[in-house]
């Protein structure tokens, strides 16, 4: 003898629930198979549920009016040891829907909705299978030859200046990953050579960096390291310095120099000058100095181990020049004082000096102001970090014709590109943007500003 | 409201009756025969909609009332014809020699056939109404093209007749002369939707404006059906072109397990229907003609019972398929996505999404 | 060797008769292919060697000539359903899903669904409404259905032998606009697997998929694509479902660049199935995402402006520049 409950099967049409509309049997009643039992509603229907096993009613789970839950008890049967053989399969067979008993919502068509519900349990794949993106080495057997690497790896390397085709791969089967452009940019040796397929070998000359000759491409060591001395490291201590105290703005603007181009060819070959040679930037020197003179607060620097600001009435004004050994900025010392041929004078012999290493330590400190001239570099702008200690850096572009709005026609005028930054500890942009301003208009009509003096 | 033109050769009371055109062949034993048939389809029927009731099938599609219709059809038959269903023709699948759990693995959901088609000449279960149809007048034609002395039957009900493809496989069948006999079991109705909703004129006689020969019978008489049927076969098999049959009967039960019909018929008509009863009007003839014992049909009783208990063992004993078997029988050839579906599968674990 | 240069249409009528030569259960049925010989003609004189009991003259409805064929199937026959155009198709579409696609699935495999619907699809001869439609999505996202394309004369009097020899039921789409543009034919043996994506042209910047019509607008844009210095890659998928993504694959981790190049819309189409699944195996080799040039998600437009819908070589070059740009 053993007790079987009958769970209120999901007949397929209602939704979760059913009424009990009538019982059709009494416990202790003695039942056979497919007796009717009893009479549901549900959202539906009423239908009779016919007995799914022969035995004795021991328990019902209801009454009359009761709303019962689908798949929870409705009746309980002692069945007997003489059962037939089919209330014995009955009785041991699980409902097909057995393993899905506590997983289906009923419908009003088939076995039910499989509840989603709760949280399901991770099955994971078999170790040692495959993943499901197949490698190409194992089923489509041709190797890659562009460089295998995740897009967001290759932005990331972009972005970092680094072409992952120079890197080696030490990913499953050669990839780039994020680690090898890591190690990459920290200078780490690289574990094992690049790829030997053939590669654009570039120029076979020399460039310049850090005051050396940096051997071509295709033929130097594939990484190089430096010691941090001399220039370079006054240049990066210098910039340090001041990228990390001096809270730096900018402001440019764009400024016809055609009238300036004028005057240097009108001056060129007159005995007044002697051998001195005349330069766009000998112009832009005087400009900067007589905005210096209209604005003092631009020459200017923050002590702040004294709480003071400090304002000097004479220019000091830095050249950064590009030399053999790295880039330095010698000054002119008070370049306010000059006139255009002292000027020009000036500049020659400190461009000279720089390129022949001769510049004293004495040229080099005391800057007040400072120009930097990437024009002949062939670009537009850039955004120089102040020498520390100054007030104000200009960045002169190239000097380069293009369209211009004269008397609203458009012509061909030359025109470059003023960028300056300064320390905005003390000035502010209003006065960055007259300065800025009155050195444009120098250049404009370089004539009636040396005039007017 | 039965057309005068019925076909009919034993009334409900099971009293014979002449018809001009046809006469029943049946002897004593072949009808008792029959009447064994309709008894077991019966039994077998009601212990499903038990099997459903008890939650161990996703559904049922009864066929109380349409016994004789089946069985009249399903045993005039010869062996070599081919057989095109629905859902619903658990009777003709019998007279085919479907073990009677074949017919359930549809509805127990664990296939979506159940059985070999060309071993019992016996197409698998078709579900959108009326596609099988175009299958049987199809396959009718490559009987033409064989030269093949054998007819194909298939079955729809008033339902489907409003199909497309139903209406395109008379033009077909018509235009090719196919050896096909359309057997239209109009049990008044598609599902909540009456007969008078789906025509507007008795369906036999829609035969005759697609240019072949259309028949009413009765469809709860199973004489009648059969003489009907056999004699469309013959036609068919002998170059006779199509027929269609609409035999006119009655749906006892729900559409499914899942109908509720109380919602849109009346009880009497019902009442009405359950006089014409397929089974008790041959019972009636036979104890009456033939003076068969009552104890015959007890034994027969037995019978049916022993089957739906097989029948009930058979079922629980079917178990959730390998979910590997999703894979079988997609494609004849290999195919990269089946590779590929079954390789996943396995890997994550079979049956590890089911449970 | 022997080759013969035909066009693609004839070279569908030599397929045909050479599989109803060889196999005499293979059938012909559709609206007009007998003694018209098909709106295209690709069935031009079958009817007369073969018979009326070959070659069909069905009537006008499609859900039967594919229902019948069903039937005819399971008795063992093999037939060529033409569906006279594309846009005609839909009427069959019940059957072709429901059930020349499931019954072997159905049956345990006992049925075979030997049969092939060819459709002429792709616009670009100046028809009306219905006739230029690209339905091969439709048919390529149904389990149990197999879908072809041919692009040249040799292939489709290979391939549609191949599909009527094949057990599996194929959609067989030939691109109507080149059905009169001429190849050689070689008559001795099939260039390849009816399956099998082919190499059309060899390049190194981009891998450019097509198949039916935009093969040659693909083979057109790499042409002038080199005159710009860039090399494209061109591969015909031929097949549609399943894809062979293989050769796809080889290509596209040689070049990092994938466009793909269909008249059907973007949206739930082969080319983005490509695209989708050449991502996922091809992930770590992309050099830009996969870009799709299709026709626009409009009905097919009115055929006067219908070279502003279908994918031109300028469309083609555009996206060409698009994933050049991504990376360089």
């Amino acid at each position: 003898m053993s007790e079987q409950v009958f769970l209120l099967p999901d007949v397929g049409e209602g939704l979760v629930e059913a009424e009990i509309v009538a019982w059709k049997v009494n416990v202790g009643d003695v039942v056979t198979l497919n007796q009717p039992l009893v009479d549901i509603e549900t959202a539906k229907a009423t239908v009779e549920l016919p007995s799914p096993y022969a035995g004795t009613v021991v328990t019902l789970h209801g009454n009359v009016g009761d709303v019962m839950e689908v798949h929870k008890p409705l009746i309980t049967f002692e069945v007997g040891g003489v059962a037939s053989s089919a209330t014995t399969v009955a009785a041991d067979a699980p409902p097909i829907s057995t393993p899905s008993v506590e997983k289906r919502e009923a419908v009003l068509v088939g076995y039910g909705v499989t509840n989603e519900e709760g949280v399901a349990t991770r099955t994971r794949r078999r170790q040692g299978t495959s993943a499901r993106v197949i490698p190409p080495t194992s089923s489509a057997p041709v190797a890659a030859t562009a460089p295998r690497s995740t897009p967001p790896v290759r932005l990331y390397a972009k972005q970092h200046g680094l072409d992952i085709a120079t890197l080696t791969g030490t990913g499953r089967d050669g990839l780039v990953t994020r680690h090898d452009v890591d190690q990459a940019l920290s200078g780490a040796p690289a574990t094992s050579p690049v790829r030997v397929v053939a590669v654009p070998t570039g120029p076979t000359s020399t460039s310049r960096f850090v005051g050396r000759d940096l051997e071509p491409w295709a033929t130097g060591p594939k990484e190089e390291r430096f010691a941090v001395k001399g220039v370079l490291r006054s240049m990066a201590d210098a910039m340090t310095q001041s990228a990390f105290s001096a809270p730096h703005a900018a402001v440019w603007m764009r400024v016809d120099v055609t009238r300036t181009m004028e005057l240097l060819t009108s001056l060129k070959g007159r005995p007044a000058l002697g051998a001195t040679k005349l330069s766009p930037l000998t112009i832009v020197a005087l400009a900067f100095c007589d905005a210096a003179r209209h604005y003092p607060g631009i020459n200017s620097s923050f002590d702040a181990a004294n709480g003071e600001v400090v304002v000097r009435r004479r220019v000091n004004l830095g050249i950064a020049a590009d030399t053999p050994r790295g880039l330095i900025v010698p000054n002119i010392k008070d370049a306010d004082q000059l006139d255009l041929v002292a000027m020009a004078q000036a500049q020659a012999v400190l461009v000279e000096k720089a390129r022949a290493g001769t510049t004293t330590p004495n040229e080099m400190i005391g800057t007040t102001l400072t120009i930097t001239n990437v024009g002949p570099f062939g670009v537009d702008a850039a955004m120089p970090i102040l020498p520390p200690g100054t007030g104000a850096i200009l960045a002169v572009g190239r000097f380069a014709k293009a369209p211009w709005v004269v008397d609203d026609e458009v012509v061909v005028r030359y025109v470059t590109e003023l960028a300056m930054s300064f320390d905005h500890r003390q000035v502010d942009g209003a006065l960055a943007s007259r300065v800025l301003a009155h050195v444009a208009r120098f250049l404009e009509d370089p004539a009636a500003a040396l005039l007017v003096g | 409201m039965i057309d005068e033109e019925l076909v009919q050769l034993l009334t409900p009371e099971g009293e014979r009756v002449s018809h001009p055109e046809y006469a029943s062949t049946l002897s004593g034993e072949e009808i008792l025969s029959f009447y064994r048939d309709m008894v077991i389809i019966r039994r077998l029927c009601n212990e499903s909609t038990s099997l459903q009731r008890q939650g161990q099938l996703a559904l049922w599609a009864p066929v109380q009332g349409q016994e004789a219709a089946q069985i009249g059809a399903g045993r005039a038959l010869a062996p070599m014809d081919f057989t095109f269903p629905t859902y619903r023709e658990h009777g003709i699948a019998w007279c085919r020699g479907v073990p009677p759990e074949d017919m359930l693995r549809l509805f127990r959901a664990v296939s979506n056939g159940g059985w070999d088609p060309q071993k019992y000449r016996h197409s698998v279960p078709t579900i959108v109404l009326g596609n099988q149809a175009l299958h049987a007048v199809g396959y009718a034609m490559g009987v033409q093209r064989d030269g093949a002395e054998e007819a194909v039957l298939t079955f729809f009900g008033d339902g489907a007749s409003s199909q497309g493809d139903v209406l395109e496989s008379f033009v077909w069948a018509a235009s090719f002369n196919a050896p096909i006999v359309f057997f239209c079991q109009n049990n008044q109705w598609g599902i909540s939707t009456p007969m008078s909703t789906q025509s507007k004129i008795p369906l036999y006689h829609r035969a005759h404006g697609f240019g072949f020969p259309g028949v009413r019978v009765d469809g709860n008489d199973v004489l009648a059906v059969y003489e009907v049927t056999k004699r469309a076969l013959e036609s068919a098999r002998e170059g006779g072109g199509p027929t269609l049959i609409e035999a006119y009967t009655y749906r006892l039960g729900a559409h499914t397990t899942s109908d509720d019909p109380t919602r849109y018929r009346i009880d009497a008509e019902v009442e009405v229907w359950k006089h014409r009863d397929p089974i008790e009007r041959v019972k009636s003839l036979l104890v009456r003609e033939f003076k068969i014992k009552t104890s015959v049909f007890d034994d027969l009783a037995a019978e049916a019972e022993a089957l739906a208990l097989k029948l009930r063992d058979d079922v629980l004993a079917m178990d959730r398929p390998d979910p590997r078997s999703m894979f079988e029988h997609a494609y004849a050839a290999p195919h990269p996505l089946i590779d590929e579906g079954l390789r996943d599968m396995v890997e994550l674990g079979v049956g590890g999404g089911a449970h | 060797m022997a080759t013969q240069t035909m066009t693609m249409a004839k070279a569908l009528n030599e397929g045909l008769r050479a599989a109803m030569e060889k196999n005499k259960k293979v059938l012909i049925m559709g609206e007009d292919v007998g003694k018209l010989g098909g709106v295209f003609r690709i069935t031009d004189g079958l009817q007369k060697d073969f018979g009326e009991d070959r070659v069909i003259d069905a009537p006008l409805a499609e859900s039967a000539i594919v229902g019948t064929a069903v039937g005819l199937a399971i008795r063992g026959y093999r037939t060529v359903c033409e569906i006279q155009f594309d846009g005609f198709v839909y009427p069959a579409f019940d059957q072709i899903v429901s059930q020349v696609a499931k019954l072997r699935k159905r049956s345990d495999g006992v049925y075979t669904m030997g049969l092939v619907i060819r459709i002429p699809f792709q616009g670009g001869i100046g028809a009306i409404e219905h006739h230029s439609e690209s339905p091969e999505a439709y048919f390529a996202h149904t389990a149990g259905l197999r879908v072809v394309s041919c692009s040249t004369p040799n292939d489709a009097y290979w391939m549609i032998q191949q599909s009527i020899e094949h057990d599996d039921p194929i959609i067989f789409c030939e691109p109507k606009s080149r059905y009169w543009e001429k190849g050689e034919v070689n008559l001795d043996q099939p260039p390849n697997g009816l399956f099998d994506a082919v190499v059309r042209r060899e390049g190194t910047d981009v891998t450019v998929v097509g198949y039916g019509s935009t093969v040659k607008t693909a083979l057109r844009a790499a042409d002038t694509a080199a005159q710009e210095g860039l090399s494209l890659e061109v591969i015909d998928a031929r097949s549609l479902a399943p894809l062979d993504l293989e050769t796809m694959a080889a290509s596209l981790t040689k070049t990092g660049r994938l466009v793909v190049v269909q008249e059907a819309p973007h949206t739930a189409s082969v080319g983005s199935e490509i695209v989708a699944a050449l991502s996922e195996r091809c992930f770590y080799s992309l050099r830009a995402p996969g870009v799709r040039v299709s026709g626009y998600h409009v009905p097919y437009p009115p055929t006067r402006i219908e070279e502003d819908y279908r994918p031109s070589v300028d469309r083609v070059l555009d996206a060409v520049d698009r994933v050049m740009g991504f990376d360089s």
